[in-house]
Protein backbone atom coordinates (compact mmCIF):
# COMPACT_ATOMS: atom_id res chain seq x y z
CA UNK A 1 0.00 0.00 0.00
CA UNK A 2 1.42 3.27 -1.29
CA UNK A 3 1.35 6.27 1.82
CA UNK A 4 -0.82 9.43 0.67
CA UNK A 5 1.45 12.48 0.38
CA UNK A 6 -0.10 13.99 3.14
CA UNK A 7 1.01 10.60 5.23
CA UNK A 8 4.63 10.59 4.54
CA UNK A 9 7.51 11.92 5.86
CA UNK A 10 8.92 14.44 3.80
CA UNK A 11 13.05 14.69 4.01
CA UNK A 12 12.56 17.82 4.86
CA UNK A 13 10.41 16.27 8.37
CA UNK A 14 13.20 13.56 8.33
CA UNK A 15 16.03 15.83 8.55
CA UNK A 16 13.65 17.71 11.80
CA UNK A 17 13.28 14.59 13.47
CA UNK A 18 16.71 13.48 13.18
CA UNK A 19 18.29 16.68 14.20
CA UNK A 20 15.55 16.90 17.19
CA UNK A 21 16.80 12.91 18.67
CA UNK A 22 20.30 14.46 17.73
CA UNK A 23 19.17 17.75 20.15
CA UNK A 24 18.34 15.45 22.45
CA UNK A 25 21.61 13.89 22.88
CA UNK A 26 21.24 10.58 20.51
CA UNK A 27 24.41 10.35 18.70
CA UNK A 28 23.49 7.82 16.31
CA UNK A 29 20.85 10.01 15.49
CA UNK A 30 23.35 12.74 14.51
CA UNK A 31 25.65 9.80 12.54
CA UNK A 32 22.94 9.36 10.41
CA UNK A 33 22.84 12.65 9.65
CA UNK A 34 26.24 13.29 8.56
CA UNK A 35 26.16 9.97 6.64
CA UNK A 36 22.99 11.62 4.87
CA UNK A 37 24.74 14.82 3.82
CA UNK A 38 28.27 13.87 4.20
CA UNK A 39 28.86 13.97 0.35
CA UNK A 40 27.02 17.23 -0.30
CA UNK A 41 29.27 18.95 2.20
CA UNK A 42 32.01 17.54 0.61
CA UNK A 43 30.69 18.41 -2.89
CA UNK A 44 30.49 22.22 -1.67
CA UNK A 45 33.77 22.32 0.27
CA UNK A 46 35.62 20.63 -3.10
CA UNK A 47 34.63 24.74 -4.78
CA UNK A 48 37.27 25.93 -2.42
CA UNK A 49 39.90 23.13 -1.57
CA UNK A 50 41.56 20.73 -3.93
CA UNK A 51 43.58 18.38 -1.83
CA UNK A 52 41.34 15.33 -0.96
CA UNK A 53 42.71 14.97 1.96
CA UNK A 54 41.81 18.47 3.43
CA UNK A 55 38.26 18.15 2.39
CA UNK A 56 37.70 15.15 4.00
CA UNK A 57 39.12 16.91 7.21
CA UNK A 58 37.29 20.31 6.73
CA UNK A 59 33.61 18.24 6.38
CA UNK A 60 35.11 16.45 9.72
CA UNK A 61 35.32 19.63 10.81
CA UNK A 62 32.26 21.03 9.45
CA UNK A 63 29.98 18.52 11.03
CA UNK A 64 32.05 19.00 14.51
CA UNK A 65 30.76 22.41 14.23
CA UNK A 66 26.82 21.75 12.99
CA UNK A 67 27.12 19.64 16.07
CA UNK A 68 27.97 22.27 18.27
CA UNK A 69 25.76 24.93 17.14
CA UNK A 70 22.83 22.26 16.73
CA UNK A 71 21.40 23.92 20.14
CA UNK A 72 21.10 27.33 17.98
CA UNK A 73 18.89 25.57 14.69
CA UNK A 74 15.51 26.73 14.88
CA UNK A 75 14.61 25.25 11.23
CA UNK A 76 13.43 28.26 9.69
CA UNK A 77 15.52 27.00 6.94
CA UNK A 78 16.33 23.70 5.74
CA UNK A 79 18.44 21.58 7.36
CA UNK A 80 20.83 21.31 4.54
CA UNK A 81 20.94 25.32 3.92
CA UNK A 82 22.04 25.66 7.27
CA UNK A 83 24.98 23.31 6.93
CA UNK A 84 25.53 24.77 3.20
CA UNK A 85 26.56 28.13 4.91
CA UNK A 86 28.53 26.53 7.74
CA UNK A 87 30.44 24.28 5.13
CA UNK A 88 31.23 27.71 2.96
CA UNK A 89 32.45 29.71 6.55
CA UNK A 90 34.84 26.90 7.53
CA UNK A 91 36.62 26.55 4.18
CA UNK A 92 36.66 29.66 3.66
CA UNK A 93 38.63 30.11 7.10
CA UNK A 94 40.55 26.94 6.24
CA UNK A 95 42.25 28.55 3.52
CA UNK A 96 42.43 32.07 5.31
CA UNK A 97 44.22 30.06 7.88
CA UNK A 98 46.31 28.18 5.85
CA UNK A 99 47.56 30.98 3.85
CA UNK A 100 49.01 32.43 6.83
CA UNK A 101 50.39 28.81 7.92
CA UNK A 102 52.29 29.65 4.71
CA UNK A 103 53.32 32.97 4.55
CA UNK A 104 54.76 32.57 8.34
CA UNK A 105 56.46 29.25 6.82
CA UNK A 106 60.06 30.30 5.69
CA UNK A 107 60.70 27.69 2.60
CA UNK A 108 64.08 27.58 1.25
CA UNK A 109 64.53 29.18 -1.77
CA UNK A 110 65.45 25.61 -3.71
CA UNK A 111 62.90 23.81 -1.83
CA UNK A 112 60.33 26.24 -3.15
CA UNK A 113 61.64 25.68 -6.35
CA UNK A 114 61.22 21.72 -6.38
CA UNK A 115 57.68 21.98 -5.37
CA UNK A 116 56.24 22.71 -9.39
CA UNK A 117 52.99 24.42 -7.67
CA UNK A 118 51.12 24.91 -4.48
CA UNK A 119 48.81 22.02 -5.82
CA UNK A 120 51.19 19.72 -5.56
CA UNK A 121 52.79 20.79 -2.14
CA UNK A 122 49.28 20.21 -1.09
CA UNK A 123 48.85 17.05 -2.09
CA UNK A 124 49.49 14.70 0.97
CA UNK A 125 47.42 11.67 0.05
CA UNK A 126 49.40 8.66 1.42
CA UNK A 127 49.53 5.67 -1.42
CA UNK A 128 47.42 3.73 0.99
CA UNK A 129 44.71 6.23 0.70
CA UNK A 130 44.50 6.38 -3.02
CA UNK A 131 44.72 2.71 -3.83
CA UNK A 132 41.54 1.76 -1.50
CA UNK A 133 39.56 5.49 -2.41
CA UNK A 134 40.23 4.05 -5.69
CA UNK A 135 38.89 0.99 -5.01
CA UNK A 136 36.16 1.86 -3.45
CA UNK A 137 35.19 4.12 -6.58
CA UNK A 138 35.86 1.43 -8.56
CA UNK A 139 33.53 -1.06 -7.23
CA UNK A 140 30.79 1.39 -7.26
CA UNK A 141 31.40 2.79 -10.56
CA UNK A 142 31.32 -1.26 -11.85
CA UNK A 143 28.53 -2.32 -10.08
CA UNK A 144 26.49 0.62 -11.32
CA UNK A 145 27.33 -0.12 -14.63
CA UNK A 146 26.63 -3.85 -14.28
CA UNK A 147 23.19 -2.64 -13.32
CA UNK A 148 19.94 -4.10 -15.54
CA UNK A 149 19.08 -0.84 -17.58
CA UNK A 150 15.36 -0.60 -15.73
CA UNK A 151 16.77 -0.51 -12.24
CA UNK A 152 19.64 2.25 -13.55
CA UNK A 153 17.44 4.60 -15.33
CA UNK A 154 15.25 4.34 -12.12
CA UNK A 155 18.39 5.54 -10.00
CA UNK A 156 19.81 7.73 -12.03
CA UNK A 157 16.51 9.41 -12.41
CA UNK A 158 16.28 9.90 -8.68
CA UNK A 159 19.73 10.39 -7.59
CA UNK A 160 20.70 12.63 -10.71
CA UNK A 161 17.76 14.54 -11.55
CA UNK A 162 16.13 14.16 -7.85
CA UNK A 163 12.70 13.44 -9.57
CA UNK A 164 10.04 12.24 -7.01
CA UNK A 165 8.67 8.31 -7.37
CA UNK A 166 5.69 9.94 -9.64
CA UNK A 167 7.51 11.94 -11.68
CA UNK A 168 9.80 8.81 -12.71
CA UNK A 169 6.60 6.66 -13.15
CA UNK A 170 5.58 8.88 -15.37
CA UNK A 171 8.72 9.27 -16.94
CA UNK A 172 9.63 5.05 -17.09
CA UNK A 173 5.54 4.65 -18.06
CA UNK A 174 5.14 2.42 -15.14
CA UNK A 175 3.08 1.87 -11.94
CA UNK A 176 4.85 3.67 -8.51
CA UNK A 177 5.39 0.61 -6.82
CA UNK A 178 7.18 -0.67 -9.51
CA UNK A 179 9.33 2.53 -9.50
CA UNK A 180 9.77 1.66 -5.56
CA UNK A 181 11.07 -1.10 -6.36
CA UNK A 182 13.04 -0.58 -9.13
CA UNK A 183 14.93 2.08 -6.97
CA UNK A 184 15.08 -0.68 -4.27
CA UNK A 185 16.89 -3.49 -6.06
CA UNK A 186 19.10 -0.69 -7.80
CA UNK A 187 20.26 0.28 -4.33
CA UNK A 188 20.90 -2.96 -2.56
CA UNK A 189 22.82 -4.58 -5.62
CA UNK A 190 25.21 -1.92 -5.40
CA UNK A 191 24.68 -2.42 -1.46
CA UNK A 192 25.40 -6.21 -2.03
CA UNK A 193 28.22 -5.17 -4.06
CA UNK A 194 30.13 -2.72 -1.94
CA UNK A 195 30.12 -5.17 1.51
CA UNK A 196 32.58 -7.30 1.09
CA UNK A 197 34.88 -4.13 0.44
CA UNK A 198 33.68 -2.15 3.17
CA UNK A 199 34.17 -5.26 5.66
CA UNK A 200 37.63 -5.41 4.32
CA UNK A 201 38.42 -2.16 5.00
CA UNK A 202 37.59 -1.78 8.10
CA UNK A 203 39.48 -4.84 9.09
CA UNK A 204 42.47 -3.13 7.59
CA UNK A 205 41.50 -0.07 9.77
CA UNK A 206 41.34 -2.14 12.94
CA UNK A 207 44.49 -4.00 12.13
CA UNK A 208 46.40 -0.46 11.88
CA UNK A 209 45.13 0.70 15.08
CA UNK B 1 17.32 -7.89 8.46
CA UNK B 2 14.43 -8.38 5.68
CA UNK B 3 14.27 -7.00 2.05
CA UNK B 4 10.86 -5.03 3.26
CA UNK B 5 13.14 -3.43 6.12
CA UNK B 6 15.89 -2.84 3.34
CA UNK B 7 12.89 -1.47 0.98
CA UNK B 8 11.43 0.93 3.74
CA UNK B 9 15.10 2.80 4.18
CA UNK B 10 15.22 3.17 0.90
CA UNK B 11 11.96 4.96 0.77
CA UNK B 12 12.46 6.96 3.80
CA UNK B 13 15.57 8.72 2.34
CA UNK B 14 13.46 9.68 -0.35
CA UNK B 15 11.13 11.09 1.65
CA UNK B 16 8.43 7.94 0.47
CA UNK B 17 7.31 6.07 3.67
CA UNK B 18 4.78 6.99 6.32
CA UNK B 19 5.11 8.81 9.24
CA UNK B 20 4.34 6.08 11.40
CA UNK B 21 6.63 3.91 9.51
CA UNK B 22 9.24 6.27 9.36
CA UNK B 23 9.55 6.96 13.24
CA UNK B 24 10.03 3.43 13.81
CA UNK B 25 12.15 2.46 11.14
CA UNK B 26 14.78 5.89 12.61
CA UNK B 27 14.68 4.04 16.04
CA UNK B 28 15.53 0.49 14.76
CA UNK B 29 18.31 1.75 12.56
CA UNK B 30 19.90 3.50 15.98
CA UNK B 31 20.63 0.12 17.61
CA UNK B 32 20.15 -2.53 14.51
CA UNK B 33 23.91 -2.23 12.85
CA UNK B 34 23.00 -4.22 9.43
CA UNK B 35 20.31 -1.65 9.01
CA UNK B 36 22.64 1.33 9.44
CA UNK B 37 25.20 -0.29 7.03
CA UNK B 38 22.65 -0.20 4.14
CA UNK B 39 21.48 3.35 5.14
CA UNK B 40 25.24 4.29 4.59
CA UNK B 41 25.54 2.03 1.49
CA UNK B 42 22.71 3.80 0.16
CA UNK B 43 23.67 6.97 0.68
CA UNK B 44 27.39 6.30 -0.43
CA UNK B 45 25.94 5.20 -3.88
CA UNK B 46 24.05 8.66 -3.54
CA UNK B 47 27.38 10.41 -3.10
CA UNK B 48 28.82 8.67 -5.58
CA UNK B 49 25.87 9.36 -8.24
CA UNK B 50 25.67 13.16 -6.99
CA UNK B 51 29.77 13.17 -6.70
CA UNK B 52 31.26 16.91 -8.29
CA UNK B 53 34.20 18.77 -8.31
CA UNK B 54 36.88 16.02 -7.64
CA UNK B 55 35.68 15.91 -4.50
CA UNK B 56 36.53 12.37 -3.01
CA UNK B 57 33.24 9.79 -2.41
CA UNK B 58 32.33 10.08 1.66
CA UNK B 59 31.92 7.05 2.81
CA UNK B 60 30.68 6.60 6.82
CA UNK B 61 32.14 10.02 7.91
CA UNK B 62 29.47 9.93 10.57
CA UNK B 63 31.78 7.42 12.51
CA UNK B 64 34.66 9.65 12.21
CA UNK B 65 32.39 12.62 13.37
CA UNK B 66 31.22 10.84 16.65
CA UNK B 67 34.48 8.91 17.45
CA UNK B 68 36.25 12.53 17.27
CA UNK B 69 33.02 14.03 19.42
CA UNK B 70 33.55 11.59 22.07
CA UNK B 71 37.25 12.17 21.43
CA UNK B 72 36.98 15.50 22.75
CA UNK B 73 34.68 15.11 25.72
CA UNK B 74 36.64 12.62 27.36
CA UNK B 75 39.64 15.43 26.89
CA UNK B 76 36.97 18.20 28.56
CA UNK B 77 36.44 15.53 31.38
CA UNK B 78 39.37 14.33 31.83
CA UNK B 79 40.36 18.81 32.16
CA UNK B 80 37.56 19.97 34.31
CA UNK B 81 38.78 16.40 36.54
CA UNK B 82 42.21 17.95 36.96
CA UNK B 83 40.38 21.16 37.37
CA UNK B 84 38.50 19.92 39.84
CA UNK B 85 41.45 18.00 41.80
CA UNK B 86 43.75 21.50 41.59
CA UNK B 87 40.50 23.16 42.99
CA UNK B 88 40.80 20.42 45.99
CA UNK B 89 44.35 20.79 46.54
CA UNK B 90 44.29 24.69 47.08
CA UNK B 91 40.86 24.25 48.94
CA UNK B 92 42.73 21.38 51.56
CA UNK B 93 46.18 24.19 51.54
CA UNK B 94 43.62 26.98 52.74
CA UNK B 95 41.79 24.97 55.33
CA UNK B 96 45.25 24.24 56.10
CA UNK B 97 46.22 27.64 56.85
CA UNK B 98 42.69 28.10 58.80
CA UNK B 99 43.09 25.87 61.18
CA UNK B 100 46.93 26.88 62.26
CA UNK B 101 44.99 30.42 62.06
CA UNK B 102 42.77 29.01 64.93
CA UNK B 103 45.28 27.14 66.96
CA UNK B 104 47.03 30.45 66.63
CA UNK B 105 44.28 32.38 68.20
CA UNK B 106 43.56 29.91 70.60
CA UNK B 107 46.90 29.80 71.99
CA UNK B 108 47.14 34.04 72.10
CA UNK B 109 43.43 33.77 73.95
CA UNK B 110 44.65 31.51 76.36
CA UNK B 111 47.01 33.37 77.17
CA UNK B 112 45.33 36.40 77.90
CA UNK B 113 43.23 34.67 80.02
CA UNK B 114 44.00 35.56 83.85
CA UNK B 115 42.92 33.22 86.05
CA UNK B 116 40.46 33.60 88.23
CA UNK B 117 38.57 37.08 86.86
CA UNK B 118 35.54 36.03 85.04
CA UNK B 119 36.22 37.43 81.60
CA UNK B 120 33.43 39.80 80.57
CA UNK B 121 30.19 38.86 77.82
CA UNK B 122 30.45 40.58 74.61
CA UNK B 123 27.12 41.68 73.39
CA UNK B 124 26.08 41.39 69.95
CA UNK B 125 26.24 44.85 68.75
CA UNK B 126 25.47 44.20 64.89
CA UNK B 127 23.39 42.19 62.61
CA UNK B 128 25.82 39.92 61.54
CA UNK B 129 27.27 39.03 65.22
CA UNK B 130 23.80 38.00 65.79
CA UNK B 131 23.98 35.55 63.54
CA UNK B 132 28.22 34.74 63.99
CA UNK B 133 30.50 35.35 67.40
CA UNK B 134 32.89 38.36 67.04
CA UNK B 135 35.83 36.20 66.98
CA UNK B 136 36.90 32.81 66.63
CA UNK B 137 37.45 31.80 70.16
CA UNK B 138 34.03 33.16 71.23
CA UNK B 139 30.79 30.96 72.16
CA UNK B 140 26.98 32.08 71.21
CA UNK B 141 25.05 31.38 74.44
CA UNK B 142 21.58 32.64 74.67
CA UNK B 143 20.24 34.67 76.75
CA UNK B 144 17.32 36.98 78.15
CA UNK B 145 17.07 40.43 77.46
CA UNK B 146 18.79 42.06 81.18
CA UNK B 147 18.26 45.39 81.50
CA UNK B 148 20.10 45.42 84.55
CA UNK B 149 22.65 47.30 81.75
CA UNK B 150 20.36 50.82 81.81
CA UNK B 151 20.75 51.06 85.73
CA UNK B 152 19.11 55.00 85.01
CA UNK B 153 15.60 53.22 84.22
CA UNK B 154 13.41 53.10 87.47
CA UNK B 155 12.61 49.33 89.01
CA UNK B 156 9.09 49.85 87.91
CA UNK B 157 10.07 50.28 84.23
CA UNK B 158 12.37 47.69 84.63
CA UNK B 159 9.72 44.84 85.54
CA UNK B 160 7.85 45.91 83.10
CA UNK B 161 10.01 45.81 80.18
CA UNK B 162 10.84 42.31 81.45
CA UNK B 163 8.14 41.07 82.35
CA UNK B 164 6.15 42.12 78.63
CA UNK B 165 9.21 41.05 76.80
CA UNK B 166 8.07 38.18 73.88
CA UNK B 167 11.09 38.82 71.85
CA UNK B 168 13.78 36.21 70.78
CA UNK B 169 16.51 35.94 72.95
CA UNK B 170 19.66 37.82 72.18
CA UNK B 171 23.04 35.85 72.12
CA UNK B 172 25.91 36.96 74.12
CA UNK B 173 28.91 35.95 73.07
CA UNK B 174 31.47 34.69 75.92
CA UNK B 175 35.33 33.28 75.42
CA UNK B 176 35.15 29.81 74.55
CA UNK B 177 37.06 28.56 77.88
CA UNK B 178 35.16 30.51 80.28
CA UNK B 179 31.90 28.65 78.49
CA UNK B 180 33.19 25.81 79.12
CA UNK B 181 34.24 26.27 82.35
CA UNK B 182 31.01 27.38 83.75
CA UNK B 183 28.98 24.67 82.49
CA UNK B 184 31.48 22.24 83.82
CA UNK B 185 30.76 24.01 87.33
CA UNK B 186 27.06 24.18 86.88
CA UNK B 187 27.01 20.51 86.21
CA UNK B 188 29.38 19.64 88.65
CA UNK B 189 27.18 21.90 91.24
CA UNK B 190 24.13 20.16 90.34
CA UNK B 191 26.12 16.55 91.23
CA UNK B 192 26.59 18.18 94.49
CA UNK B 193 23.28 19.28 95.24
CA UNK B 194 22.03 15.71 94.08
CA UNK B 195 24.38 13.44 95.98
CA UNK B 196 23.82 16.05 99.07
CA UNK B 197 20.01 15.55 99.03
Amino acid sequence: MNPSDKDKMSEKTLDAELVAQAKAGKMSAFELLVNRYQQRVANVIAKFIKDRHEIQDVAQEVFIKVFRALPNFRGDSSFYTWIYRIAVNTSKNHLVAKSRRIQNTQVEFEDAESFGSNEDYRNLDTPDAVYSRGELEQTMSKAISQLPEDLKQAIVLREVDGLSYEEIAVKMDCPIGTVRSRIFRARDAIDQAMRPLLSEQSTRKQHVR
Amino acid sequence: MSDKSKQNISELMDGELSNDCSRFLIKRMQSDESLQSSWNNYHMLRSCLQQEHDAPVMHNLGAQVIGQLNKEADFTESVETNHKSGWLKSLAGAAIAASVAVVAVFTFNQNQVTPGVEPLPIYAKTSEQLVNPPNAAMVRVEQPVRYTRYPSLTPQIQTYLTESNNQPQIPVYYNAEYANKIIIQTRQKAQQNIAEE
